[in-house]
């Protein structure tokens, strides 16, 4: 197949499993039965009830309903979010903004250390070093993300005092404008160094709690390709011409290794997304999973609903264009589905 | 911690590390220390605010605002909308002024927007306590710049009863008012459909009765029936002593000392920073980034003796938590789990044996922290008619087993459930009847459903209740007879809900007491007859009363003339009384 | 079993399976002799003796034995307390009666939730991969969908749904996890779909269920086993993961609804309560993942160590 047909084939897939995934928000919202909880005080009557029910169009049967809401979404209208007191669009870009600036510098750190931990591994097989790497990798997929942020909390905020919790000092918080909602970018455009620093230090340790895991899965991959590339007769043609060990680390067998190390990165996507969750609670960090967290717990539907559908709508697409890059990268690659 | 700093290498040109590839955890590592130094570093220059570290915060911080930490988002801050004891009904209370208000000490009313307080003495409230009459305050100004009059009181209370809306408490004034009228420009009066002894206290002193500027209503969607009105919802505009600047959602809320306050005009500017999170408010007060935080019982032990820190414990709040036995089960409702008989309550030994068997003490030492106390069947301390005489549940688990023996429950055992909010002193309330019960018999199996607050309030608003018990706490009321008539009435909301009517041993006696009691104007009267319910309701209880928490706040030690009251809405605090 | 019929087929199934049995064989001992799998087999049989031995380890808890004994005159006692070895929750519960009768509902979670997986993904996937076309269009792209929401957020959203319980989190997990093993037991069906003797068999007139049983099956094991062995660890850990959230039911003896508990107290230095059990999560998941890994270096040839 080629791979224009390959990435049409997908891209017409696409709106499908976007649809299909909205149904099954849809539904599961509903099998718990209606939403209008959040929307009630504990001590309201029949009629106050059907009152606000009719107000959210909940008086209606289930397809009408699904309707309703589906043609909200596509309006930009995802309802009214209990939990935020808010309607749900009003206060999701700001909330998106703490969760992306979280998770890029978690999957920044995670890609940067995942690579140089795999290759220092690979590249020395079944030596101690190899054998440190792997232990640190297997750990990441079973470190409870909870546990080790609380951890680090333990140490760097209650016992040494260095990091703290939220996502900036409330003062340097209003000393800037925040055009973006990233909070180094915001002081960096307003040339707040003091902010910036703030910033990131109430970023760093959310980012290496949520990047644990992400780094773990890269290293693995990383180091497990690594040490097949090197296995390859290429390798050792290079090594027969007299290339110094570094350059043919370097120049072939990296470059051919992070191949596959990148489909490992795009799945990772979703492990980062999911870990936002647990680390904002745990941080208190105020973004989108927390938010998620929060709606859950009080049953917020209207919430749930946007994040589900919003978080895997992104997963897919992030995984669609990491898929068309791979396939890109590596012709060998057999295509199909 | 931040005088460590100096050890530590201090420049942000260190990030600039240029032996990446050797060792990437020792990199990663410094990068953290570097940041860490080059902020606490930071913080000794510009304006010398220690900001995370409170250890040496000695002087004022933010000296020209008072910054308060609330731990919920307002809902509404429209008094037509806010719900009773939600989040915007403390920001009205500063915002928006009523006719009355309590007195900062005590229960006692002192004027406000009316420049005296109706009594019969001083002929304001008719001989046949219907009609109250309200001397407008002259001169006073709403932030808009308009005028106030008798016509914005009417307009203010006129448009609740119109608006109606479901969530808003609107049922408070739709209930007594009967008609309001403008008698001239500064005199406005009200009739009652019945006489009320509880009308000032419980509906005129409430954030429902707020004035509003009715031009700025009428410029800004007007009232519709029926519907929110959206721009009131985020703009309160008031008489009050704090104007409202801006509201940050998930953030913060801005208010201005309004400079052309009637009464003294408040020293500082407001900040209600949202926190939800008590870890985040506990570090906040600690560090004096807020003055005052809202404090609850299950971590004000963590601050109390911390540096620079005062906590008061006040009065009692007025919303005992107590756990509610549903008289009026629909046949198959229950959980399956459930073996009782639908009729389990309407036997008041098993209502007492329940009362007996609670652990009382375990719950006001453990999850108030001894902050609180138990209360008298239904008498909240600190409303009227509360007498520390009262009869009051003790456990007495010899005395619970010989009533389950005789309801003959005892041998043969039960399995019941209660429902409850997720994670919180209610949860705690339901474990604490769980390990009570189930301590007392093996046979005795109490299941806590701790319930998705959304789904609670599902389950609440079906009528019948499909379950035997729930935990919460009760709404604030400022009146014994709002108590009365929500908590014990065979005819209240709730007595209707659970079916009071199939458990008293003789309801109409309870139901014209409690009328009896209401509509009487003599004080003493009342306080008589609610001591006679008293004694009624210890030996037919409905619910439980787990306990009552004191009014808690943990402020910094710089706050000046700090008062609290337990009968203004959560957390009890007029911020602009306050200086610091 | 043999059928003189049809020796050829026959005989490469005597082959395979003896092969199969063999590499079984030295399976155990090949995995053993790896240090890290024997940390990990050492570590899942501790874990499993102890949630074994619970009732033995401590006094259970009456009526119901999941549920943390509370001493409500005894909130927040630190580590080596008299008979609170490990300290006290907030609520009074002994710390180390939950690291114990935390282990039993963690054993409880993961084998229903991994049996109750492995069988919808076996039906799924063999459904799919045998009758293809349509059905399998069809059940790949529900396979999709589900794939298309990150695992921990699908199974909040489920349980958020069903409500804080035990059991809806063992719902809400088995919706999620099953997917996985349709995957796989799809692709093993096509593969040996594929291969010459079952076109043989097939010619010879095997049912389906024979190819199935007899082939696709024994082929399939080695992917799922790993898959399996993986995922007991991982349900612990997401498991723990929605209880840490909050949807856990109240007061149960599990380690992710100690770790939630515990974190209220961490600001003012009470770090037992939460830091003991979390290590028991990682410690589950971390020998499952050790020897889930040994397991696959050894059994699957592609990865063989060379």
């Amino acid at each position: 197949m080629q791979i224009r047909d390959y990435v049409l084939r997908r891209l017409i897939i696409l709106p499908i499993l976007i649809v299909g995934t909205s149904i099954v928000v849809f539904a599961l919202s509903r099998v718990g039965g209606s939403p209008i909880g959040i929307y009630l005080s504990h001590e309201m009557t029949q009629e106050e009830v059907a009152q606000l029910e009719e107000r959210f169009h909940l008086n209606e049967p289930l397809p009408v309903q699904y309707v309703y809401w589906a043609a909200g979404v596509l309006r930009g209208d995802l309802g009214w979010s209990g939990v935020a007191a808010a309607p749900v669009t009003q206060v999701f870009p700001q909330k998106l903004a703490a969760t992306l600036e979280l998770a890029i510098a978690a999957g920044l750190v995670a890609v940067a250390l995942g690579i140089m931990l795999g290759t220092y591994g690979g590249a020395r097989r079944d030596r101690l070093a190899d054998h440190l790497v792997r232990v640190f990798s297997i750990s990441g997929a079973a470190m409870p993300i909870f546990w080790l942020g609380i951890l680090l909390l333990i140490v760097f905020w209650v016992n040494l005092g260095w990091a703290p919790i939220g996502r900036s000092d409330a003062a340097l918080y209003r000393r800037i404008a925040h055009p973006t909602n990233l909070y180094t970018v915001d002081a960096l455009m307003a040339g707040d160094l003091r902010a910036f620093f703030d910033a990131l230090r109430h970023l760093a340790l959310p980012a290496v709690t949520l990047g644990y895991g992400t780094t773990a899965i890269i290293t693995r991959m990383m180091r497990s390709s690594l040490v097949e590339e090197l296995n390859e007769d290429y390798v050792d043609a290079a090594r027969a011409k007299g290339l110094p060990e570094r350059i043919v680390l370097r120049r072939h067998a990296r470059r051919n290794a992070l191949i596959p190390t990148v489909t490992v990165i795009g799945l990772s996507f979703g492990f980062l997304l999911q870990g936002t969750i647990v680390v904002e609670i745990i941080f208190r960090w105020p973004g989108l999973g927390r938010w998620m967290a929060d709606a859950v717990l009080r049953g917020d539907q209207a919430t749930i609903m946007a994040y589900v559908l919003f978080t895997s709508v992104l997963f897919l697409v992030v995984n669609l264009i990491v898929d068309v890059m791979y396939a890109y990268l590596d012709r060998r690659v057999v295509l199909g589905t | 911690m931040a005088s460590g700093h100096q050890d530590l290498p201090a420049s942000p040109r260190r990030r600039r590390s240029p032996s990446r590839g050797r060792s990437v955890l020792a990199v990663s590592v410094a990068l953290v220390l570097t940041l860490v130094s080059c902020t606490t570093d930071g913080d000794d220059d510009e304006d010398g605010q220690p900001t995370e570290t409170g250890a040496d915060a000695v002087q004022v911080s933010n000296p020209d605002e008072f910054v308060h930490a609330a731990d919920d988002e307002p809902l509404s801050l429209d008094p037509a909308q806010v719900e009773a004891g939600e989040g915007g009904e403390t920001v009205i209370l500063q915002t928006n002024d009523r006719l009355v208000e309590f007195a900062p000490e005590g229960p006692e009313l002192d004027p406000s927007l009316s420049t005296e307080v109706p009594t019969g003495d001083n002929g304001l409230i008719s001989a046949d306590g219907l009609t109250y009459t309200f001397p407008i305050r002259e001169d006073v100004t709403f932030h808009d710049g308009s005028p106030l009059t008798a016509d914005d009181v009417k307009f203010s209370w006129d448009r609740v009863l119109e608006m109606d809306l479901p969530e808003s408490n609107a049922s408070l004034l739709a209930d007594t008012v009967d008609e309001t009228r403008v008698v001239d420009e500064f005199t406005f009066e009200v009739t009652l459909q019945q006489p009320n002894a509880a009308f000032l206290n419980s509906v005129v002193t409430q954030a429902v009765a707020s004035i509003v500027a009715s031009e700025t209503v009428e410029a800004n969607g007007g009232v519709t029936p029926g519907e929110p009105n959206e721009f009131m919802a985020t703009n309160p505009v008031g008489t009050g002593p704090y104007s409202f600047v801006a509201w940050n959602r998930g953030e913060n809320m801005l208010f201005e000392a309004y400079e052309d306050y009637w009464g003294e005009p408040a020293a500082l500017d407001l900040r209600m920073e949202i926190v939800p999170d008590p870890d985040v408010r506990v570090l906040g007060l600690r560090a004096g980034d807020y003055d005052s935080i809202e404090t609850d019982p299950s971590f004000v032990g963590d601050v109390e003796g911390g540096e620079g820190i005062e906590v008061f414990a006040g009065e009692f709040l007025l919303e005992p938590i107590h756990i509610g036995l549903n008289l009026n089960i629909p046949e198959g409702a229950l959980p399956p789990e459930d073996t009782i008989p639908t009729d389990f309550f309407w036997d008041p030994r098993v209502r007492q044996a329940f009362n007996y068997a609670f652990d009382y003490q375990g719950f006001v030492d453990g999850a108030l922290g001894g902050f609180g106390a138990t209360v008298p069947h239904y008498f909240p301390q600190g409303v009227l008619g509360y007498d520390e005489n009262m009869p009051v549940y003790e456990q007495d688990l010899a005395r619970a087993e010989e009533l389950f023996r005789e309801a003959g429950w005892w041998d043969e055992g039960f399995t019941i459930s209660v429902i409850t909010e997720e994670a919180n002193l209610f949860e705690v309330a339901a474990l604490v009847l769980k390990d009570s019960l189930e301590g007392l018999n093996p046979n005795f199996s109490v299941r806590v459903l701790a319930l998705a607050e959304a789904r609670f309030d599902e389950f609440h608003a079906t009528e019948p209740l499909p379950f035997a018990m729930w935990v919460k706490n009760a709404d604030p009321f400022a009146d014994p007879h709002a108590f009365m008539r929500e908590y014990i009435h065979p005819d209240g909301s709730w007595g209707q809900v659970h079916g009071f009517a199939n458990g008293y041993e003789d309801p109409e006696q309870i139901a014209s007491l409690i009328d009896q009691a209401a509509v009487s104007t003599d004080t003493d009267e009342r306080v008589q007859i609610y001591g006679q319910l008293a004694d009624l309701l210890f030996e037919d209880p409905m619910w439980i009363l787990a306990g009552n928490e004191v009014a808690l706040n943990a402020h910094r030690d710089w706050v000046q003339n700090f008062v609290m009251n337990p009968l203004w809405p959560r957390p009890s605090l007029k911020f602009a009384l306050f200086d610091k | 079993m043999l059928d003189a019929a049809r020796p050829r087929v026959g005989g490469h199934r005597v082959r395979a399976a003896a092969v199969r049995l063999r590499r079984f064989a030295s399976v155990g001992g090949e995995v053993l002799r790896n240090p890290t799998t024997l940390a990990g087999v050492t570590i899942i049989v501790a874990m499993v003796g102890m949630a074994l031995l619970a009732p033995v380890l401590t006094e259970p808890n009456v009526p119901d034995p999941y549920q943390m004994p509370r001493d409500w005159g005894a909130l927040n006692e630190p580590p080596g307390t008299p008979d609170h070895l490990l300290g006290t929750t907030q609520h009074g519960g002994d710390v180390l009666y939950g690291i114990i009768w935390g282990s039993r509902t963690s054993l409880r979670l993961s084998l229903i939730v991994v049996s109750v997986t492995v069988a919808i993904g076996v039906i799924v996937g063999s459904l799919a991969g045998f009758l293809g076309g349509r059905v399998d269009e069809v059940l790949m792209r529900i396979v999709d969908v589900f794939l298309s929401i990150p695992e921990l957020i699908f199974a909040l959203a489920i349980a958020a749904v069903l409500g804080p319980s035990f059991g809806n989190i063992i719902l809400a997990l088995a919706a999620v996890f099953w997917v996985k093993y349709a995957r796989i037991i799809r692709g093993q069906v096509i593969h040996v779909k594929q291969n010459d003797y079952v076109d043989a068999a097939r010619v010879i007139g095997d049912s389906r269920l024979n190819i199935f049983v007899k082939d696709v099956l024994p082929n399939s094991i080695t992917p799922v086993a790993v898959q399996a062995t993986l995922d007991m660890g991982n349900v612990v850990l997401i498991g723990a993961a929605l209880s840490f959230i909050g949807l856990a039911e109240a007061g149960l003896a599990e380690w992710g609804v100690l770790v939630s508990q515990g974190q209220a107290g961490i600001s003012a230095g009470r770090w037992w309560a939460s830091t003991f059990p979390g290590l028991m999560v990682f410690l589950w998941a971390l020998a499952f993942n050790l020897v889930g890994d040994g397991l696959r270096d050894v059994l699957d040839p592609r990865t063989e160590r060379r």
